[in-house]
């Protein structure tokens, strides 16, 4: 279902196959397999409920798999003081002591790690002028999640695993969150993976996209070549099977009138008859959504691949 | 890892602190007080020659904090319940362990270090309640001689910091098992109190096989030094247990237990010989632990608490270790 691309062994700092997760009687996650090249910045991309949190803490290690193999930092994620300090983690609650101070958190993390920047997290939370005295339990929810952020960058980690970290950020600090996160990769030596609701995050700083959709992965590559890749075709009602044979038609809508495909194309389409358009990020990731929701009226909206 | 230790329970540890501090300086004040008033109490009799009956005439100290003492059987429930139940359940219920457990630390060594020096702590608080206690409790000791007796045995010695590591380790492992403060608070308790009272009720008397002495009932027979009595009573020449006397009563027997022989005592009239001769066939018994086994029963005692909160430290391990956050 998912073309996995063709990266050398060394440059990946993600690899997953077959991987899944059972809760008891419930699947998290399943057949999982992905493939995050290392200095990219990956989206994870996916409707509430699709695996994201079960995906970035079985990367993380902090759970482990039912079946299937992963290996992260080209190791596979283990309790071992060299792996965990490789890993930068933030889970989407902002685990952090309420009753401690930033302040606090510092010198926790100056304790446990190796490698640790504390300065740097001073600096960052001056500049946003949030208090490195206060319990963070005093602080807001906003506030929280940058003391989290910046904690979880002073690790200096290879790949920083990030479960919705923009959600509690104000537009303005959102971006400039997305911005230190982009100078951080562009400086080189860190891979990372940020999960999301939203496309618009996704587009601004990241050229690696995983989508996930009922504990399946739906699409992972990069962006940029998805891009190029997808079009949307509308033409006449007609029949459509030639299309179909030589290209993958994720979604079609059939109106009495026309027809309107998405396909991924393998090579240029060449019927004259349909009109090609480019697509954004946010009509692919809507189009593979799309594909896992039951038809509501099936003879308008066929499933174009049955994965 | 110590460090993030002693910022999350320097709280604790210090309202612990205090709290020692001021059960020291109490029982310092009324000890030092209780051991000159049983000095000299046994000056005035030794000079009187009535020093026999000092154990029945002899108070010493308060009410008050005498019952505070007795109150120290729950000081190790304390550890367990506010120490023990949250170590692990609250970073579990907050998410903290999250943090926790992402810093370039294994989870081992976070749990060894965690654990280890909280259970220290706790043994160390243990320790030092018991010491005050039992130094406290020297002049009733000697006067009363009861240090061997459920419910003063278990506030002395070596036995109050098996308790404490015992109610440690079962707060963290019902708070691992649980994930949560509260239900692992009430888990603790009860399981504090059951288990102590299983051991208390029903193991420490077979600890090492009691000592039974038989006596004849005008000569009574009374252990040296401070015994724990099992069991005491009379047996007629059949060798049947005579009830315990409740009313009128000869020697101890009830009248409805006494020989024919006795049948004019009963109604109040002095024995006859042929009825001391008749009361000549029923003997005494006690059953009991001698003086010379407590620190016997003091170790074993600690050593099965001990070995109980080994138990639930591995399972706590095991549960954390393979835990999936």
């Amino acid at each position: 279902m998912i073309e996995v691309q063709a990266v050398p062994e060394a440059a990946a700092a993600i690899r997953t196959s077959g991987l899944g997760k059972r809760y008891r009687r419930v699947c998290a996650l399943s057949d999982c397999t992905i493939t995050v090249p290392e200095g990219r910045i990956s989206a994870l991309i996916g409707p509430n409920g699709a695996g994201k949190t079960t995906l970035l803490r079985l990367l993380a290690g902090l759970t482990r798999p039912t079946n299937g193999e992963l290996t992260v930092n080209g190791g596979i994620p283990r309790q071992e003081p060299a792996f965990l300090a490789s890993i930068g983690f933030l889970a989407q609650e902002i685990p952090l002591y309420r009753r401690l101070s930033a302040e606090d958190h510092i010198g926790a993390g100056a304790h446990l790690n190796p490698r640790w920047d504390g300065e740097s997290v001073r600096e960052r939370l001056t500049a946003l002028t949030i208090p490195l005295d206060r319990a963070v339990g005093t602080l807001s929810g906003g506030q929280r999640s940058q003391v989290a952020l910046a904690l979880t960058l002073a690790k200096r980690p290879r790949l920083l695993l990030l479960d919705e970290p923009v959600a509690a950020l104000d537009p303005l600090a959102r971006r400039n969150f997305l911005a230190i996160l982009a100078d951080a990769v562009a400086a080189g030596g860190l891979t990372v993976v940020l999960s999301s609701h939203l496309v618009a995050d996704a587009e601004r700083v990241c050229d690696h996209i995983i989508m996930l959709a009922a504990s399946r992965v739906q699409l992972c590559g990069d962006i940029e070549e998805l891009l190029a890749e997808h079009q949307l075709l509308v033409g006449p009602r007609k029949d459509t099977s030639a299309i179909e044979r030589d290209h993958r038609v994720v979604q079609v809508t059939r109106t009495p009138r026309q027809v309107t495909m998405f396909v991924r194309r393998c090579g240029p389409v060449i019927d004259p008859a349909f009109q090609a358009s480019d697509v954004s990020l946010e009509e692919v990731v809507l189009a593979y959504m799309g594909q896992d929701a039951p038809p509501a009226r099936a003879q308008l909206n066929s499933i174009g691949d049955n994965q | 890892m110590t460090w993030l230790v002693w910022r999350l329970h320097r709280t604790q540890l210090y309202i612990a602190a205090a709290l020692l501090a001021a059960l020291t300086i109490l029982l310092l004040v009324t000890g030092l007080q209780m051991a000159s008033q049983y000095h000299s109490a046994l000056a005035a009799c030794g000079a009187s020659h009535s020093c026999a009956t000092l154990a029945s005439t002899l108070f010493l100290g308060s009410h008050a904090v005498g019952f505070l003492v007795i109150m120290t059987l729950g000081v190790p429930a304390l550890f367990g319940l506010f120490w023990g139940a949250p170590l692990v359940a609250s970073e579990l219920e907050t998410g903290t362990s999250q943090f926790a457990w992402m810093q370039s630390v294994t989870r081992k060594r976070w749990l060894a270090v965690t654990a280890g020096e909280m259970l220290l702590a706790a043994a160390a608080w243990g320790g030092a309640v018991s010491a005050l206690v039992t130094w406290w409790s020297g002049p009733d000791n000697a006067l009363q001689l009861d240090q061997f007796k459920p419910g003063r045995f278990d506030i002395m010695g070596i036995v109050p910091v098996g308790y404490a590591l015992f109610a440690m380790a079962l707060g963290l492992c019902a708070g691992a098992l649980l994930r949560r403060s509260v239900p692992a608070l009430a888990v603790t308790l009860a399981g504090f109190i059951v288990v102590r009272a299983v051991v208390t009720i029903w193991l420490r008397p077979h600890y090492l096989s009691a000592i039974t002495v038989t006596y004849k009932l005008f000569s009574p027979f009374t252990p040296t030094g401070s015994y724990w009595q099992l069991a005491q009573g009379i047996r007629n020449p059949a060798g049947q247990l005579v009830p315990a006397a409740n009313g009128l009563a000869i020697d101890g027997i009830p009248v409805g237990s006494l020989p024919a022989a006795c049948a004019a005592a009963a109604d109040g009239v002095r024995p006859t010989a042929s009825c001391r001769q008749a009361l000549g066939a029923f003997h005494g018994f006690i059953t009991y632990q001698p003086a010379n086994r407590y620190w016997a029963f003091q170790g074993i005692e600690f050593g099965i608490f001990a070995a109980l909160a080994a138990l639930l430290i591995a399972v706590t391990a095991v549960v954390v270790l393979r835990r999936d956050v």
